[in-house]
């Protein structure tokens, strides 16, 4: 098994590779609402002193680690697979005897991260240099403490993602689906405002969703600002919603495969 | 009028093409007033917490994203969907029949797709700038109201002629998929006052890919901060911008030598 992932390591980094001019771009579509966000949070905080308990450097650090956390706990599932599906080229890969979905894609998943986090670091120093927040909150335990709360929320969001790739086995509408879905991410992460900004109802239904865990719940980690309880309870949470998406995903994917009738072939 | 013709000739094909996949646009329509949605909560989320914007009321703001989303129909109806026909028949080669065409390459170019439906997000900006203009403090005139069309329209030509500089670039390099993705990656940067943004930010957006003359100039020139010279400026930037597009795009047209010929 380690030998497979090995092997399949090694195609897949150097497929990316290839790309690398691509990954750049990506790397710049993706940067630019984040650093928009921060505009308008650290200007508003400016005028007014602090908003609602955040001064203009916790909207600056917010958001600058906010660039890492997405960068390690977000996936590409949707474009790298939805199409297999609905081609019929994912036959070739049924027929090998490791998981399509859980092998080959997680591993290309994984080698486009590292390229890009590795685009995203010199980047970061820049606007690092041009906001200069003000890190003294984050402590080393943070940091370590956030790590496998980031891996295991890479898993989740992975997982998810990759359920609602599977229902092209049903429908041919998956990418809407997946924008809906995005649109849920939006919400209930923390990627537009920190959530004690956001309406309380929203706040109150994204304690119980696995999203906060892919950007509020780590960034705030990191930054320092959680108590012992709230970190105990993102850690639960996570186990809670990894054992969840497991299954969800392993019971729509058996679904799914029965119905694949391989168009094309 | 000849041109005219030829416009209502895309309309109707392109509807003809839309029309097959009926299901699809009425999800698309769903999310986009899904969208919408987003980006009202999004601003109800910034005005629970502040007053103004950079010295924008809220008001300004649902015109601003009225603006923006015109600039954004813009990008989706037309740009993004010529731009793929476009580099897919540079690669090809079927470029070859678009020149032998007896009109005009660039217009062929630009307007053969056209992703119909978006045109309903036309009516939806005109509703939200309308509402906007109204909720906003400030009273406006006539005069503002029309120069705010006007720095609307010069704004999106600018744009139209950044793109068709950036595309007609393909003649040079072949393999350039990514000739528009600059555009699209700082189109964000239309939803919110350009003055809120660092220097650097707004130096970009204003300058080198200029979103912002697009949406927040004509939003300034709504609230009377635009003194006449600044307006005919931009005026003028744009007929110069789109000169400069064409002549780049027929230097362009000569170097391209088919691709198997």
């Amino acid at each position: 098994m380690f030998l497979i992932f090995k092997r399949l390591w090694q195609v897949n980094w150097a497929e990316q590779w290839q790309y690398r001019a691509n990954l750049l771009m990506y790397l710049l579509y993706w940067l630019v609402s984040p650093i928009i966000y921060l505009a308008v949070w650290t200007s508003i905080a400016n005028v007014k002193g602090s908003v609602n308990g955040f001064t203009a450097n916790d909207f600056t650090s917010y958001y600058m680690v906010l660039l890492i956390c997405d960068q390690v706990t977000s996936n590409i599932i949707i474009h790298t697979f939805a199409y297999k599906i609905q081609d019929g080229s994912l036959s070739g890969e049924l027929v090998k005897p490791i998981h399509p979905m859980l092998t080959n894609a997680l591993v290309n998943n994984v080698a486009f991260k590292m390229l890009t986090i590795m685009g995203l670091v010199p980047i970061w120093v820049i606007l690092f240099l041009l906001f200069k927040p003000d890190f003294s909150g984050v402590s080393l335990p943070g940091v370590l403490l956030s790590i496998p709360i980031m891996v295991v929320a890479f898993f989740i969001g992975y997982l998810l993602s990759a359920t609602i790739v599977s229902l092209a086995f049903w429908t041919t509408r998956v990418y809407s689906i997946h924008e809906f879905y995005f649109a849920f991410i939006l919400l209930f992460s923390g990627q537009f405002v920190p959530l004690p900004l956001m309406p309380k109802l929203i706040q109150d239904i994204a304690q119980y969703l696995p999203f906060q865990l892919l950007l509020y719940f780590p960034i705030q980690l990191i930054l320092g600002k959680l108590t012992t309880d709230q970190i105990v309870l993102g850690y639960v949470m996570a186990g809670v919603w990894l054992a969840v998406s497991i299954l969800v995903f392993n019971l729509v994917w058996r679904e799914g495969v029965k119905r694949y009738s391989a168009v094309g072939a | 009028m000849q041109t005219l013709k030829l416009l209502s000739a895309f309309l109707k094909v392109n509807i003809q093409m839309s029309l097959a996949y009926r299901a699809d646009t009425l999800v698309n329509i769903l999310l986009n007033l899904m969208w919408l949605g987003w980006e009202l909560l999004s601003l109800n989320i910034i005005f629970n917490n502040t007053d103004t914007l950079g010295g924008w009321g809220i008001g300004e703001l649902i015109a601003l994203l009225g603006v923006f989303r015109l600039v954004n129909t813009m990008m989706i109806a037309f740009i993004w969907p010529n731009t793929e026909k476009f580099n897919q028949s540079i690669r090809d080669g079927s470029m070859d029949y678009t020149i032998l065409q007896p009109v005009n390459s660039m217009f062929l170019v630009t307007f053969s797709r056209i992703t119909v439906w978006r045109f309903w997000d036309l009516i939806l900006a005109g509703v939200l700038i309308v509402v906007g203009v109204n909720m906003s403090a400030a009273t406006t005139t006539a005069p503002q109201v029309l120069t705010f069309m006007l720095l609307a329209i010069t704004g999106m030509i600018i744009i139209y002629s950044l793109w068709i500089v950036l595309i007609a670039l393909t003649f040079w390099f072949v393999k350039f998929d990514n000739n528009v993705t600059i555009l699209q990656a700082l189109l964000d940067a239309g939803r919110y006052p350009a003055t809120v943004y660092p220097v650097w930010l707004r130096v970009i957006v204003t300058f080198i890919i200029p979103i912002a003359v697009a949406t927040t100039i004509p939003l300034q020139a709504l609230r009377g901060e635009l003194v006449s010279v600044q307006i005919l400026g931009f005026v003028l930037v744009s007929i110069i911008s789109f000169m400069v597009a064409s002549r780049v795009w027929k230097a362009g047209l000569k170097q391209y030598s088919g691709a198997s010929s």
